[in-house]
């Protein structure tokens, strides 16, 4: 049946384009129509401020995303190793994430995911813990960012522990909104 | 060394192949750069203050250099170049352009060069794979589609009818990687959160799938039986394997969010079509190990055939681990573990660098018409880089499953499970530089071919 296209060098690329765009816009662009939930954002996400927003672009500077995951998945261990306090961290949702670009869901956890992090530790934990982890966690493996909390007189790191704590409050998970600053 | 004896007889030679010589040049040297880069982010591992106090030596920036040095400057560089060589042969004629060949090659390497500096520099897209700004995203595209108009220029004008399948495989990986490319580095740029994301994998899963794959299985497929001198075992296989491939590989981006926030319906479906990639995996393999069958005697003294063995063999084990990590159970162990790191160096390096290294040693003599400057070190280049690969993959392999079950115990904390992957990160550490020393002399090996050497041999008939 195929015979012919090993000859006609159109009809080969043609039917190479065919068969890929089937499954390329079945898997792109009907999504992106049919579900609606992935471009409305919860109820209570607001939007990020801009030093939350210089923040976030220290974070894609440095490349935190690397080691960082940011989703609560659909796994039991995942909701409660990212919990806090004996309270489970509640799954991640699509709705979560809609302001979030370039998106920071990551591949890899060489470090703890950071979905729920927000409102874990206060600001004095986070300077010690960006200028050496190992300080606070002793055989971690995250490189030192002794830079980020000198720089521009520590706005640096203002920014970025603005944008940390705002990790996962889209949603109010805490009971008595029990957050660190 | 009669180094000026050498000189005067390169200097005698015809213009040759000046495109793909000089990609296959440029791509060994960002080879041998970017894989030393992976052993310093492999040493933060062991070390996490070694090489820390400067922000362009942290991970952040090392692991993108390394990552993207590898897949554009050498394997997508090495892939160009041996496609310059090989379309040729199989269509009776020359490459249409010399000229315009040229032009890519220096496009190329000026978005490689500067993509070095932005991604030291911190300036990123923060997307995975498409790390690279904006303006270099215009100069890769750019640069693909001089490499297509000038491939599908010399198919067009070729002087054999019939189409070999490394020529659908070259001419479906121009296309599909047109597309893909595009979609990764342009479209994500209009949506953000889920749907941003589910571009961004469908992108990364098929820079893999359908620009690596069909490239490095295009020379595979012409390597081999040259290699082998044997006929290729089953042309029907062939064209099965092709239309499989085409229509399968797509469908699988959203396998990497599985249990994510992502729809249900996709990540089934990405997983019913990531099992049924076994079907184009195994024919490929079949025809590849049907064309050596009863020639394996030359698998032991051709380090060409042993690097295309070992790549075939490689690639069956990596293609076989895919679909298998994305079935739920499994996934919910090995997903975000350093199982995929060796999983992934498994299919870039033990596959399709193995094929394209094959590619060039057996290439590089043929166009410098003389024989390769020393079998003996392409075979020690074969063990380090077999071994140091084969250590790297099983360490991260057993680490990652460990510390993957390790996660699925709330109870373990999580930086126990960090200080549980040390021998794993230094036996890794430690596999990099044997696979570093591999590529050192390979990279030797090559240069000595291209500049020594006096003894012209006849060349190889320019028909396929």
């Amino acid at each position: 049946m195929f015979g012919k296209f090993d000859k006609n060098a159109l009809m080969l690329f043609t039917g190479a384009l065919t068969f890929f765009l089937i499954g390329g816009l079945m898997t792109t662009v009907l999504p992106w129509i049919t579900e609606k939930s992935w471009g409305n954002p919860v109820a209570g996400l607001k939007e990020y401020s801009d030093q939350e927003l210089r923040g976030r672009a220290i974070y894609i500077r440095e490349g935190c995303w690397y080691c960082h995951t940011q989703q609560v998945r659909t796994l039991e261990s995942d909701v409660k190793r990212y919990g806090w306090r004996g309270v489970d961290a509640p799954i991640s949702l699509p709705g979560e994430f809609t302001r979030d670009k370039p998106h920071l869901f990551g591949t890899r956890r060489i470090g703890p995911d950071l979905a729920r992090v927000g409102g874990k530790y206060d600001k004095s934990w986070h300077r010690t813990h960006f200028n050496n982890p190992r300080d606070l966690v002793p055989g971690s493996v995250m490189p030192p960012f002794p830079w980020i909390v000198t720089s521009n007189g520590g706005k640096d790191l203002d920014d970025l522990v603005a944008y940390v704590q705002s990790l996962g409050r889209g949603r109010d998970w805490r009971p008595n909104h029990d957050y660190e600053q | 060394m009669t180094s000026e004896v050498k000189r005067a007889a390169v200097s005698e030679r015809g213009p040759g192949e000046p495109t793909a010589m000089g990609f296959i040049i440029s791509s060994i040297v960002f080879f041998v750069i970017t894989a030393l880069v992976g052993i310093l982010a492999a040493l933060k591992f062991v070390w996490p203050e070694y090489l820390g106090s400067m922000s362009f030596l942290t991970f952040g920036r090392m692991r993108p250099l390394h990552v993207n040095g590898i897949l554009f400057g050498w394997l997508l560089a090495a892939d160009m170049g041996l496609v310059y060589y090989v379309v040729p042969r199989l269509c009776g004629n020359r490459l249409w352009s010399e000229k315009l060949g040229l032009i890519t090659l220096g496009l190329f390497d000026a978005v490689v060069l500067a993509a070095v500096f932005t991604t030291l520099g911190g300036w990123t897209q923060g997307l995975e794979y498409a790390e690279l700004p904006l303006p270099l995203d215009l100069g890769v595209t750019v640069a693909w589609v001089l490499f297509g108009v000038n491939i599908f220029a010399t198919i067009a004008t070729r002087k054999h009818q019939q189409m070999y399948v490394s020529l659908w495989y070259i001419m479906g990986a121009i296309v599909w990687t047109a597309f893909v490319y595009i979609t990764g580095n342009f479209a994500t740029e209009l949506f953000s959160g889920v749907n941003q994301a589910n571009l961004n994998w469908f992108y990364v899963h098929n820079a893999v799938g359908l620009i690596f794959t069909p490239i490095g299985l295009a020379l595979a497929y012409y390597f081999i039986p040259k290699a082998a001198q044997a006929p290729l075992y089953s042309h029907r296989l062939s064209m099965a394997g092709f239309w499989t491939i085409a229509f399968i590989y797509v469908w699988t981006g959203a396998h990497h969010m599985l249990h994510g926030p992502i729809s249900q319906w996709l990540q089934t479906v990405a997983i019913l079509c990531s099992v049924m990639l076994i079907i184009p995996v195994w024919t490929v393999i079949t025809n590849f190990y049907g064309t050596v069958k009863g020639r394996w005697n030359r698998v032991n003294s051709d380090p060409i055939l042993k690097y295309l063995i070992a790549g075939t063999t490689f690639y069956l084990l990596t293609c076989f681990q895919g679909p298998m990590h994305s079935l739920r159970t499994v996934n919910a162990i090995v997903s975000k573990t350093d199982w995929i790191v060796g999983h992934a160096h498994m299919a870039v390096l033990g596959a399709f660098s193995f094929f394209a290294i094959a590619g060039m040693l057996f290439a590089v003599p043929l166009m410098v018409r003389r024989p390769l400057y020393s079998a003996k070190l392409a075979q020690q280049s074969f063990w380090l880089m077999f071994t140091g690969g084969l250590i790297y993959f099983v360490s991260l392999w057993i680490g990652g499953f460990i510390q993957g079950l390790q996660w699925n115990n709330p109870t373990i904390p999580f930086i126990d499970t960090v200080i549980a992957m040390r021998p794993y990160w230094i036996a890794r550490a430690f596999s990099g530089v044997i696979i570093f020393a591999g590529v050192v002399l390979f990279f030797y090996n090559i240069i000595q071919t291209i500049k020594g050497g006096v003894k012209p041999v006849a060349a190889e008939p320019r028909t396929a």
